[in-house]
């Protein structure tokens, strides 16, 4: 304990002496840079570059604008052309509805004198084997599809034959073919109450 | 320290704030209301009054298509043909080559006066230029300033262009979806129509409509004012398009069967006759004709009721045709076979009173089961079919789906009806035998040889093969699982003595097809005459078969109500065999190469 109690208690011993301020005498710590450091000038390339990236992109838009109201009026045409070509596509299937319907074909034929309704036969290629009847026309048609035709076809109704341009199938077929039938079969009419008979058979 | 002086202008600038709060939050809330809860108004009233326009994109109906892919039933446009009377009668600007209305000294136009334009108009709807004039001037009665009126509806897409051509700015031509049929009448029974608004009526187009029918879309966009979209505007919502329906219908089958039904049912001035062409392993319908058929594509040509399918409709008793069903139900819980025998006069009574006849006199037989039916003979099936319980009889005709429908759910199709064992009289138990107290439809007789056909496992009936969605999926309907109905041992006894009845039978001679065997049955049906009778030399007759009967592919009903220049079930023969060879041809169904093996009639 040969240490003066008296040094250790005074907190400043020690310390660097506070800086005397004299009147007049600015402190030399802090002093003003002599020279501000040389200004770098903007390069131009960048602002030509902005400015003209800024025009390049107002440009394009435009003409992408231009372009596309350009494409706008040709889609206008195309969708135009593409109008007229449905209908006449419509018109042209309006045309042809109905050619292709089996009543129309078979009373064709029947104006060409075919006939159907005949037991098939065949002729196997392995050994020119004929299955069937081999028989050949030996009757009448089977069905009449023009003199009895009666299955309409509004579609079709009027249009001259192919095979035969005087004649055509008439309006809406069933009944009024089923009334020009009747005529001519030559059975007698119905006996409307015989005999009682027995149930069925 | 707050004096009066300072108190005040703060006081000021809290008011102001509020003021300004209030003002702000009421603009605040009408916004809202404007851009989210009425958008959609103001959007719309935009679309009105603006430059905006809106069009409805129209879906296409699904065509309806045969099993080969021929078309029954497509999608196309009609136009109706408005007028605005009031323009109209003030006749149309005379325009020069380019188009520009033509002025005269004074700068006014000069005009076509109507009474020359009507006439053109006529020429190209096909009615008489006084017809149109009419038009425009019963409208103008009624309302001088008339706007409005049909010179006529639903033209082609070629009048509608020709009337467009005439540039005439008072006629405006509203589309309609609308049907076309190219085949006609050809499988119109089934097909069914839709009324000229679009509503499917009858048919598949309505059983069907859930595939059929298309959803529109729409497309709303912003015009310029040389009428060019506004790049960006359109907002589209696009159309679905109905999907493909698929029958099992042949339509080149189908028209010779209705060629084929027309003739015969004319020939024997029947009120109306039909055919039914099933597959006999597959349950199948490749034909359904019927007469009269409707042409869908015009339905108001034909009676109203005519208009949809009778044969689908209808249920009768069915008579002979359904004594197979007697001859299985003896063979499998009466332990008989196709030789048994019974001792059959033509007229029998039975102990219990009830008395039963042969169709014709006949001298005591000892008819066999065979017998039974090669002769169509009432006492020898009542006979045998007493060997077995009403009870059990009563089973079979259930097993053979009668009471139960068929798996076509046809709209307004009877199930059949047959009462409970239980409540038949003496009479009923006899006559359940051979067809008569039960009702079954048409297609419910075509199912029992398709059975029979079938080794004893009847499938359901079939008229729609699949549904094809736009998007590509296949939605195939959902059918009953097949019915092993009876043992195939007894199908094949059964149609062994069918085949007897087309080879011995009184019809072998009319309804020989050479080459092929078949097994057939022929029924004459008595129909009630609503007064608790029967209609007196009346019948519903018909004949069913299949062939070839050593491998069965097809079987057909021919059916005639009240054929008059023949009463009977002979009527049916020329027709059944049209139609069966036709059958054969059609699907170039071999020969048999082989004879019926015959079985003893009377022993």
């Amino acid at each position: 304990m040969s240490v003066p109690a008296e040094s250790n208690l005074d907190p400043f011993v020690g310390a660097a002496p506070l800086p005397l301020r004299t009147p007049g005498a600015p402190a030399r710590r802090l002093h003003a840079v002599e020279q501000p450091a040389p200004r770098r000038r903007p390069r131009l390339v960048y602002g030509i570059v902005a400015v003209s990236g800024a025009l390049l992109i107002g440009g394009a838009q435009m003409g992408l604008s231009i372009l596309t109201t350009q494409s706008s009026y040709e889609l206008s045409t195309l969708g135009d052309q593409q109008r007229s070509l449905d209908w006449q596509k419509q018109m042209l299937q309006d045309s042809i509805a109905g050619l292709s319907s089996p009543q129309y074909l078979a009373a064709n034929a029947e104006a060409m004198g075919m006939v159907t309704g005949q037991a098939p036969t065949y002729l196997r290629l392995s050994d020119n084997a004929v299955i069937g009847t081999a028989a050949g026309l030996t009757g009448a048609s089977a069905v009449n599809a023009l003199s009895k035709a009666a299955v309409g076809n509004a579609l079709v109704s009027g249009r001259p034959l192919v095979g035969d341009p005087a004649a055509s199938l008439g309006a809406t077929g069933g009944s009024s073919v089923v009334d020009k039938a009747i005529p001519d079969t030559t059975t007698p009419p119905a006996i409307a109450d015989g005999l009682p008979v027995p149930a069925t058979h | 320290m707050t004096t009066r002086a300072t108190r005040s202008p703060r006081r000021r600038t809290v008011v102001a704030l509020a003021v300004v709060l209030v003002v702000l939050s009421a603009f605040v809330v009408r916004l809202v209301d404007i851009q989210v809860v009425n958008a959609r108004e103001h959007v719309d009233d935009s679309e009105q009054f603006a430059t905006g326009a809106k069009s409805t994109l129209y879906g296409a109906r699904g065509d309806i298509v045969d099993d080969n892919g021929v078309v029954l039933a497509s999608s196309t446009t009609l136009y109706d043909v408005q007028i605005d009377p009031m323009l109209a009668a003030q006749g149309a600007v005379q325009a020069d080559a380019g188009g520009n209305a033509m002025t005269d000294a004074d700068g006014k136009n000069i005009m076509t006066p109507w009474t020359d334009v009507a006439p053109k108009i006529a020429a190209i709807t096909g009615q008489s230029a006084a017809d149109v004039e009419k038009i425009v001037s019963d409208a103008l009665a009624e309302n001088s300033a008339s706007r409005f009126a049909y010179v006529k509806r639903y033209v082609s897409t070629e009048e509608y262009r020709a009337l467009a051509a005439l540039k005439l700015p008072f006629l405006t031509f509203p589309l309609h979806p609308s049907r076309t049929y190219p085949d006609g009448a050809v499988a119109g029974n089934l097909i069914g129509f839709v009324g000229s608004d679009g509503d499917p009526l009858e048919g598949l187009e309505s059983l069907q409509n859930s595939c059929l029918q298309a959803t529109d879309g729409s497309l709303t966009y912003q015009r310029g004012a040389d009428g060019v979209i506004i790049p960006g505007t359109e907002i589209e919502k696009p159309a679905v398009n109905g999907g493909t329906l698929k029958l099992t219908i042949d339509s080149d089958l189908q028209w010779f069967m209705q060629q084929l039904i027309a003739e015969e049912t004319a020939r024997y001035q029947a009120d109306w006759g039909g055919i039914i062409v099933m597959e006999a392993k597959t349950g199948k319908i490749r034909a359904l004709a019927e007469t009269n058929t409707v042409d869908p594509n015009d339905p108001g040509a034909s009676d109203p009721d005519n208009r949809g399918s009778r044969l689908l409709r209808v249920s009768y008793e069915p008579g002979s045709t359904f004594k197979p069903v007697t001859a299985a139900t003896v063979i499998e819980q009466g332990g008989l076979t196709p030789t048994s025998t019974v001792e059959t006069p033509d007229r029998i009574q039975f102990p219990n009173g009830a008395v039963i006849n042969d169709s014709e006199s006949h001298p005591t037989q000892n008819l066999t089961l065979t017998g039974g039916l090669v002769e169509s003979s009432n006492v020898a099936m009542s006979q045998f079919g007493a060997q077995v319980p009403a009870e059990t009889r009563y089973d079979y005709l259930k097993r053979f789906g009668v009471g139960d429908g068929t798996a076509l759910n046809w709209s307004g199709e009877p199930t059949g009806e047959v009462r409970d064992a239980s409540t038949w009289d003496n009479q009923t138990f006899y006559t359940t035998t051979f067809g008569q107290a039960f009702t079954v439809t048409p297609t419910q007789v075509t199912s029992l040889f398709q059975t029979i056909a079938n080794g004893g496992v009847r499938m359901p009936a079939q008229l729609v093969e699949s549904c094809t969605k736009p998007d590509g999926t296949v939605v195939t309907p959902t059918l009953p699982a097949p019915v092993q109905v009876i043992k195939p041992q007894t199908a094949a006894e059964v149609s062994q003595m069918l085949e007897n009845v087309y080879a011995q039978g009184t019809l072998a001679d009319d309804i020989k097809i050479p080459g092929y065997r078949l097994a057939v049955k022929t029924g004459t049906a008595q129909i009630p005459d609503g007064h608790g009778g029967y209609k007196d030399n009346l019948f519903m007759t018909s004949l069913a078969g299949y062939a070839p009967a050593d491998d069965p592919q097809y079987v057909v009903l021919t059916l005639f109500n009240e054929p008059k220049t023949n009463t009977m079930s002979s009527a049916n023969r020329s027709v059944f065999k049209k139609a069966m060879t036709q059958v054969l041809t059609h699907y170039r169904v071999m020969p048999s190469g082989s004879d019926t093996p015959l079985l003893p009639v009377t022993q």
